[in-house]
């Protein structure tokens, strides 16, 4: 009997669990064959046409072209794109002056397929009147025209206009500071339902408010990672947003949830979106992913634009506005970082564009990289009717595995595989031995005769028969920071173990990262060609260097939460071993600081801090360079052509100028132009918890940007270390760091795993 | 009372992986902060949660929207290819285990020798078969080649070989044909062994890491085996939850079949 | 041509089938071709290539003749790892047989003793298949925990010797014992699974009569329970061996890709020529893997067909 009954509960619960399962998705399932049978309503005007799914061969996609714009505010700031209430596209910029201060707003109406001038817009003399700088312009459901500005303060102010002329100021008292902190709420958005009640949107929650200011309702939502990005939108008596990593439906009537929509597949890596209606209740979300919509009580994306096809998906741009037209077309409007540079772009669905272009190219990485995804848009756009997918092995925090590289070897081996390969990470010395790559030397002959690049650090991947596998596509920059004498201690293993300084050398950190950044300072005395050691003794060397250099600062193999928080270190292990150290020296815990400049924003605390002193020198470290995004074709490609124009796409001028802050270029122009650009509104600041110290730094000056650039145009070293040896270096020595061996039993043990590993 | 202590042996890691999936997050990071490498700290073993909760297993279930996706990818790929192992398997393993013919000795051991190679040394090679035949990035890449893997039939034709003969000489006798004997005797007294076979298949296709990875270039056909390792180092937390529902599938098999498991071995004994 | 081609073959095969005894000869192929034809494409073929890809260069372009075999005969790494490989299957497997052997043994005897809580020894036989079942990486968390420096093994040795222990046991010259018990974790419950099979497959009748003959436990043991074994002895030893290779997966993610040079197996070795891409050196050594299974199959099938024979 009893085993009967064991038996019985066996199955109810494996009954549970298939039931728990399938309600997770029987949801989907439903919602898949809603979406494709009924057609997605716009504003009630008819349908989409026919939102295809994508397949090879079939035809059908949004298509895009730029929208002209007037000259003069191209690279204005964006203030708005909105819809007016007669429904024409309506474009708001502001001009600043150099300290940030609106000097003049311009007003856009697009009529007639041009933009037309609206002269003396009344906001604007408003706003005049008080002394305020426009910061939002949006029109209500009421069909009143509400504007926003920030006085001197900072402080946000509300008015609704009009008819006569004049303004009326509402919720004076929401935006004033509170609580003791020194600034008001300025709403990133305001949303005006048709009964005139008010939708503030903050940075933590939103906020509905009659319009006598009297707080209704509250809700929740997620931080953006940014003040002036709003993620929501109402419609009729509902609002949507984002709280806890999913789309969150509101009934503004009673504050309830009404569902959470998760929207892991179309997040993208940058997290931000815009959130806009159908009309119907179903909601559209424009990123960087493309554009995407679902019905309402779905759990499915349709994937309605693909980002990667055209600029949403460019790294460069960042997406504002995006808004729906009269003929299921769609309208975004983009910046560059930082606000300006406004472009324009609008999304019709083309009957007679393959919904796929018909020849394609992949680009194959371990990780996301942006300058590869940047240039995927850029060829992208340059050559329509070519498909470049940029493969991942990882989604953007995940670990490589060696399962995922054998994956790739074994497409490799079969003579498939992507076109273009992105190197970082993988056993490149191997591929090149094996046959894998191309030779570019042709290719890179050509752009070095150009005068276009910077040829120092494409030669330095110069083989010794002349071939060139492989180009970096960006570069960083190690930099010494400190007096002569501590900087001259940097030039070989000795001199930096027999430092004799006030203080110690380097901060106190954890041995892996010294290890790691000792092994490229000392690149070339350690290494033959980056994979083998020099030799046992040099070894020895090594590891007492680091040991001398480590005991003089209190390093460990780890810390403590608590030793993190009182000595400004962390067990934070960094690839190149580099953490900017220039506040450790600038506060006076060592007599020199080291950075890796992968940026000018980089540079802005070291520059500082070398002002702080006349003695403090800042120089590169011999003629040292750590590539980055190191690309090859693929040998056996079927589309050498293409490859090759991809990587001149890559090198090229239009991709290399932008800052995506994963590193310098190597175009040369692109070098000298990012060099020029001024951004003064930039500046950082930083301060240890206790207040002990402090400081602040502005954009480097041109002549800094200048020296920095010249010292760039001078390295002609790659330092690639061989990661799989890096870590048998560091499994080896943590023993001897520990104190638990002397140095020869660990060097043994490191040259004992070391011989397996060239044996093989 | 030996026993008891061979039991001990296995079950405190299983209850450290249980308690681990029940537990809240900090104090899972506070427990554990050393092993899962995020600091240097004491372990704090724990065999129960102090704080027991279920917010690794709810944030698995309800808000991870791709372990449903992989998890019915991994449904669809392991499901089908055991059912195929069943038909295809089950009669060569009669065959091997019934019949006498020229070669058989060769073949078996030919059969046994392909199990035991290592999946990397024939990865390239399958890779070009499957690239061939035209399946690859589909489910159909990791089914196919597994319905054709040979550790069932092996361990099936282990089982067969213990029906006594006289049993299906008995039944020739009594008129009954080669195919009915097979499917009238040698499946319900090879039955355990079937399970036997299944379930270590399913336990094998479960967990697959290579053949997904290396087939299946688009990450929405991902089984759920490759979720974990993508999430072990941030989310130590819903690994743990994600083992427990991994192998609850299999135990709940095992469970329900039991029985059957070890009544049909004895059957088949007592009727020797 | 092709249709007459298939009646020709059809023919003859009804031909056989019809001639005295040909339904014999036929039969078990008619069993078999199902699973025959696609283990010879999907494994078959494949390892075809492999012996092919052996006397090849890393891209199959250039012939090389035996030279890859005597470059992985050379091979130091080949050597260490082949050393270790035979080591650890000569201590895990016996450890193993007898580990899940005597655990059967232990099950089934208190079985008998005590019907009543044959229920609860459903429940108890369930769990110690679970490790089995558990993903490596999951797991590999749990022996972290008690494995590393300050883990709960260091602490448990503090305790009862009073001094400091700080050994990172995966990392030291424990790895091979280490390795060992995490692979004896994982498979001596579910091999003590199939002992119970075959042990629940003997005849109580044989027992029964023995002891009447009186035969003490450890005679019974010797003669009717152990004989009644060696088909699950077979079965169970093959399994072991082929999860012998997995147990890479485990020592891959508890040790790194280079571990302690005594747990390096063949499995690293393989790993790693995969990733630089010697798939040359990986398949000629696979190849002489299986020539050394191959050559005791052989010896033992020669032998008996003369013994057959005489």
């Amino acid at each position: 009997m009893r085993k009967i009954y064991g038996k019985i509960t066996a199955w109810i619960l494996a009954a549970g669990l298939a039931v728990g399962l399938l309600s997770g998705c029987q949801k989907r399932e439903v919602n898949k064959i809603q979406e494709s049978t009924a057609s997605i309503g716009v504003n009630g005007q008819g349908p989409i046409s026919g939102h295809e799914p994508e397949n090879s061969g079939a035809l059908g996609r949004y298509g895009e072209t730029q929208m002209e714009l007037p000259e003069e505010i191209k690279e204005q700031s964006l203030c708005q794109f909105i819809r007016g209430t007669g429904g024409d596209l309506e474009l708001f910029t502001m001009n600043r002056d150099s300290s940030g201060t609106v000097t003049k707003v311009f007003h856009y109406r697009y009529q007639n397929g041009a933009w037309e001038k609206e002269e003396n817009w009344q906001g604007e003399q408003i706003l005049k009147d008080r002394s305020l700088d426009l910061s939002l312009v949006t029109y209500g459901m009421d069909k009143g025209c509400y504007i926003g500005g920030t006085d001197q303060e900072y402080q946000f102010h509300l008015f609704k206009l009009k008819e006569d002329g004049t303004a009326t100021e509402l919720l004076e008292e929401v935006f004033k500071p509170k609580d003791g902190s020194s600034y008001g709420l300025i709403p990133p958005k305001v949303e005006v339902l048709e009964n005139g009640n008010l939708l503030i949107y903050g940075y933590w929650d939103l906020s509905l408010y009659d319009p006598s200011g009297v707080l209704l309702y509250t809700f929740a939502k997620d931080f953006s990672g940014s003040t002036s990005e709003a993620r929501g939108f109402c419609e009729g008596e509902e609002l949507v947003t984002v709280q806890e990593d999913q789309l969150v439906r509101y009934n503004l009537k009673n504050g309830k949830v009404l569902e959470a929509i998760a929207w892991e597949e179309i997040k993208g890596s940058r997290e931000t979106v815009i959130l806009f209606g159908d009309g119907n209740g179903g909601i559209y979300a424009a990123n960087e992913t493309g554009l995407s919509h679902i019905n309402k009580g779905g759990t499915l994306w349709e994937i309605l634009m693909d980002g990667s096809l055209n600029h949403m998906g460019m790294r460069s741009l960042f997406l504002q506005q995006f808004l729906q037209g009269d003929q299921g077309d769609f309208y975004g409007a983009f910046t560059s970082e930082g606000g300006s540079g406004i472009q324009i772009f609008h999304y019709a669905y083309d009957q007679d564009l393959s919904s796929v272009p018909p020849s394609g190219l992949t680009v194959y990485s371990l990780t996301d990289n942006s300058t590869v995804r940047q240039a995927a848009s850029q060829f992208q756009s340059e050559h329509p009717d070519i498909r470049v997918e940029v493969r991942t092995a990882t989604e953007k925090d995940g670990t490589v595995t060696e399962e995922m590289i054998q994956g790739l070897n074994t497409e490799l081996l079969s003579g498939k595989g992507a076109d273009v390969l992105i190197l970082d990470g993988l056993p490149v010395d191997s591929y090149i031995e094996k046959g894998i790559l191309m030779d570019l030397s042709s290719l890179v002959g050509e752009l070095e005769t150009s005068e276009e690049m910077l040829n120092n650090l494409l030669e330095g991947f110069r083989q010794e028969d002349g071939a060139i596998y492989q180009v970096p596509a960006r570069i960083e920059i190690p930099v010494l920071l400190g007096e002569d004498k501590a900087i001259a201690a940097y030039s070989s293993l000795g001199t930096m173990a027999g430092y004799k300084g006030e203080r110690p050398l380097v901060p106190i950190e954890i041995y892996e990262n010294l290890l790691r950044m000792t092994a490229r300072l000392q690149y070339e005395e350690l290494f033959i060609n980056g994979k083998g050691l020099a030799d046992r003794d040099t070894l020895i060397r090594y590891l007492e260097t680091v040991r001398v250099i480590g005991e003089a600062s209190n390093s460990k193999n780890s810390f403590t939460e608590e030793e993190g928080k009182t000595y400004w270190v962390s067990n934070h292990v960094q690839p190149s071993g580099i953490r900017d150290s220039a506040i450790q020296y600038d506060a006076g815990h060592c007599d020199s600081g080291i950075a890796s400049f992968g940026c000018f924003m980089d540079l802005c605390i070291p520059v500082e801090v070398r002002s702080h002193s006349d003695k403090t020198r800042m120089v590169s470290v011999g003629k040292l360079y750590l590539p980055l995004t190191l690309t090859g074709i693929n040998r056996s490609t079927a589309n050498e052509d293409m490859a090759k124009e991809f990587v001149r796409c890559l090198l090229s001028f239009e991709v290399q100028k932008e800052e995506l802050y994963d590193g310098f270029p190597v175009n040369k122009k692109a070098l000298e132009t990012i060099t020029e650009r001024e951004k003064e509104s930039w500046s950082v600041g930083s301060s240890a918890g206790d207040g002990s110290y402090e400081i602040h730094a502005d954009w480097p000056d041109l002549e800094t940007r200048r020296e920095v650039a010249s010292m760039i145009e001078a390295l002609t070293i790659p330092a690639v270390v061989d990661e799989t040896m890096m870590n048998m270096i560091v499994e080896g020595s943590r023993d001897y760091y520990d104190n638990k061996e002397n140095v020869e039993a660990a060097a043994d043990k490191i040259l004992r795993k070391l011989s397996i590993y060239l044996a093989e | 009372m030996a026993l008891f202590f061979v039991c001990l042996f296995v079950w405190l890691p299983l209850l450290v992986m249980i308690s681990g999936a029940l537990m809240p997050a900090d104090e899972l990071y506070w427990r554990y902060l050393s092993p899962l490498g995020l600091g240097k700290d004491k372990v704090r073993l724990a065999f129960l949660p102090t704080y027991p909760s279920l917010e690794a297993l709810w944030e698995l279930l309800f808000c991870s929207p791709g372990f449903f996706v992989m998890f019915w990818n991994s449904c669809i790929q392991v499901l089908p290819m055991l059912a195929g192992q069943c038909l295809v398997g089950a009669p060569a393993a009669w065959a091997f285990a019934k019949f006498s013919f020229p070669g058989k000795r060769t073949l078996f051991g030919a059969y046994v020798l392909l199990m035991v190679l290592p999946f990397q040394v024939t990865q390239v090679s399958n890779y070009l078969v499957l690239d061939r035949i035209g399946l690859m990035n589909t489910h159909l890449a990791l089914i196919i080649p597994g319905i054709w893997s040979t550790l069932p039939v092996f361990i099936m034709t282990k089982s067969f070989e213990t029906i006594p003969r006289q049993l299906l000489e008995a039944a020739y006798l009594d008129g009954a044909g080669d195919v009915y004997t097979f499917l009238h005797i040698g499946m319900p007294l090879g039955y355990p062994a079937v399970v036997t076979a299944l379930m270590l298949s399913f336990v094998e296709g479960w967990n697959s890491l290579e053949q997904p990875i290396t087939y299946l270039k688009d990450k929405t056909l991902w089984p759920l085996s490759l979720y974990l390792p993508d999430i072990a180092k941030d989310k130590a937390s819903v690994a743990f939850a994600a083992a427990l529902v991994t192998c609850l599938l299999p135990a709940l098999v095992y469970l329900n079949c039991q029985e059957e498991l070890e009544q049909g071995v004895a059957t088949s004994g007592l009727k020797q | 041509m092709w249709k007459l081609q298939r009646i020709k073959f059809f023919g003859s095969c009804l031909f056989i089938w019809r001639s005295k005894g040909g339904k014999k000869k036929l039969l078990p192929w008619l069993f078999l071709t199902p699973s025959l034809v696609g283990v010879i494409v999907f494994t078959g073929i494949p390892f075809l290539d492999v012996i092919k890809r052996s006397f090849q260069d890393a891209m199959g372009t250039r012939f090389m003749g035996l030279r890859n075999y005597q470059a992985v005969l050379e091979n130091s790494a080949f050597r260490l790892a082949t050393g270790n490989t035979v080591r650890f299957l000569a201590v895990c497997m016996p450890l193993l047989l007898l580990l899940s052997l005597g655990m059967a043994l232990l099950i089934s005897s208190s079985a008998e003793q005590n019907r009543l809580r044959d229920q609860g020894m459903g429940i108890f036989r369930t769990t110690l298949v679970l490790p089995m079942t558990i993903p490596a990486a999951s797991m590999v968390l749990v022996w972290k925990i008690i494995l590393c420096p300050e883990g709960t093994l260091n602490q448990l040795l503090a305790g009862v010797t009073g001094t400091v222990w700080e050994t990172d046991w995966a990392f030291s010259q424990w790895a091979f014992p280490v390795l060992i018990i995490t692979y004896l974790w994982k498979h001596a419950g579910y091999d003590m699974i199939l002992w119970l099979a075959g042990l629940w497959g003997i005849s109580g009748e044989l027992y029964e009569a023995a002891k009447i003959d009186g035969a003490g436990a450890w005679a019974r043991m010797w003669y009717i329970t152990l004989p009644g074994l060696t088909g699950t002895f077979g079965l169970v030893g093959v399994l072991s061996i082929v999860n012998s290779f997995r147990v890479y997966r485990e020592a891959y993610l508890l040790a790194g890709s280079y571990p302690e040079p005594s747990i390096y197996l063949i499995p690293h070795l393989f790993a790693h020529w995969f990733l630089s891409l010697d798939v040359q050196k990986m398949t000629a050594a696979a190849v002489m893997m299986v020539g050394a299974a191959v050559l005791p199959m052989a010896v033992a099938l020669v032998i008996r067909r003369r013994s057959d024979g005489q």
